[in-house]
C-alpha cells in the first residue's frame, strides 16, 4: 500500500491549555481566587475543605468543586460546611481538564465566589500536567507516605506554588524525618513554600488559613485596579 | 487508566487532523513523549489498541520517541540529564535545577496514511 506522512506537530495539551486561559480569564474578571488542590488518594485534601469552609466562609463566598472517579461522598461531606460545592464525577478520567470545569461553571448559579477550591481526583501523576486556570496550585502530602514523595512524583512538585505536609499530629508516631521531607521538596522545588498542618487537630491551619485570605485580597485589588 | 486517557486524545487529535486533510486511513501514528508525563509505554501501547478499534487508525502502529529529562543547572550553566530518582538534582554538580528544559513533552509529531 502506498503511504505519505502527514506532519502534525502539535501538543495534546493544546486544547487544554486554551481552555484553561479562558477560565484565567473569567476568574480575573470575578476576582475569584482558585486553588487547585493535588495529591495521592488519602492525604487528606477532602478533610482539609472540610475545616477551610466554614472558616473562610465567615469572611469570603467560598466554593469547591470536588473531582472523583466515582461517588458523591466527598461533596456530601463538604456540603455540611454550607458551602456551595459541586461534585464532578470523572468516571474513566484520572484527573479533572479545564473542559470539566467549564462545564461544571456553567451548571452552577452561584454568585461569583471570592475563593474557589478545586479538589482533583486523588493522583500525582495525571493531574499535574493539567492546567485548570488556578492562581495557586497546592500539593498535599501526608506524614504517612514516605518523605521522598516530591521525587517520586517531580512533576507535581515542581508546579506547585505551595506544598502542604498533612496528618502532622502523627507525626511522631509514624517517625516521620522532617528534614528529610523539606529536602525532598526542595530538589524539585526551592521556590514552594511549605506548611506543615492537621486539619483534625488544628496545627498550622491559621497559617494556611492567612494564607489564602492573604491571596484573596490580593486578587481583589488587582481587579480594582 | 493515565494511558487510556493519553490515548484518547491522540486519537481525537488524530481523528481532528484526518478530516481536515481528507485522510480516510492511518497506518502510524508518531508521537513524542516526556520522562515525566509518567506514561507507560506498554501501557499505552495496549489501550492504543483498544481505543482505535473500529476507528481509522484500527491496526495503526503507534511509534512513541521517548524524550529524557533535561534540566538547566545554573552552576554548569549547561543542559544536564538528573539520575532517576534524584528529583531535579544536577548529577554532576548536585544543584538543584528547577528549570524543565525537556522531559514534559506529550506531542503528536506526525501521520503515515494510504496515500
Amino acid at each position: 500500500m502506498n503511504t505519505r506522512v502527514v506532519e502534525i506537530e502539535e501538543s495534546l495539551m493544546s486544547k487544554n491549555d486554551a481552555i484553561a486561559s479562558e477560565l484565567r480569564a473569567r476568574f480575573a474578571e470575578s476576582g475569584t481566587l482558585v486553588v487547585n488542590l493535588l495529591s495521592s488518594p488519602g492525604s487528606g485534601k477532602t478533610t482539609l475543605l472540610e475545616e477551610s469552609l466554614p472558616r473562610l466562609s465567615q469572611r469570603y463566598r467560598v466554593g469547591a468543586l470536588v473531582g472523583d472517579q466515582a461517588t458523591e461522598n466527598d461533596a456530601e461531606r463538604l456540603r455540611r460546611s454550607g458551602a456551595p460545592v459541586h461534585q464532578i464525577t470523572t468516571d474513566a478520567e484520572c484527573r479533572l481538564d479545564a473542559a470539566m470545569i467549564t462545564s461544571a461553571l456553567s451548571a452552577w448559579q452561584e454568585e461569583p465566589l471570592d475563593l474557589l477550591f478545586i479538589e482533583n481526583v486523588g493522583n500525582l501523576i495525571c493531574p499535574a500536567e493539567y492546567d485548570l486556570g488556578e492562581d495557586l496550585r497546592v500539593v498535599l502530602f501526608s506524614v504517612t507516605e514516605g518523605e521522598d514523595k516530591p521525587l517520586k512524583y517531580p512533576l507535581a512538585f515542581n508546579t506547585s506554588q505551595l506544598v502542604l505536609v498533612t496528618k502532622i499530629d502523627i507525626a511522631e508516631a509514624v517517625g516521620y524525618d522532617r528534614a528529610a521531607a523539606l529536602n525532598s521538596v526542595r530538589q524539585v522545588n526551592p521556590d514552594a513554600q511549605t506548611l506543615e498542618v492537621s486539619a483534625r487537630r488544628g496545627s498550622g491551619m491559621d497559617a494556611w488559613i492567612d494564607l489564602l485570605e492573604q491571596r484573596v485580597r490580593e486578587k481583589q485589588v488587582a481587579l480594582a485596579t | 487508566m493515565h494511558e487510556v486517557t493519553v490515548a484518547l486524545s491522540l486519537l481525537e487529535g488524530i481523528q481532528t487532523a484526518a478530516s481536515d486533510k481528507g485522510v480516510t486511513r492511518v497506518c502510524s501514528v508518531q508521537i513524542r513523549v516526556g520522562a515525566l508525563s509518567g506514561i507507560v509505554r506498554d501501557a499505552l501501547l495496549f489501550s492504543w489498541d483498544v481505543v482505535t478499534a473500529q476507528t481509522i487508525c484500527e491496526g495503526s502502529r503507534l511509534q512513541i520517541e521517548e524524550v529524557p529529562l533535561v534540566v538547566f543547572c545554573e552552576r554548569c550553566e549547561r543542559e544536564r540529564k538528573p539520575r532517576p530518582g534524584t528529583g531535579l538534582l544536577c548529577p554532576d554538580c548536585g544543584t538543584v535545577s528547577p528549570k524543565i528544559v525537556q522531559g514534559r513533552e506529550m506531542q503528536l509529531i506526525s501521520m503515515e496514511v494510504a496515500a
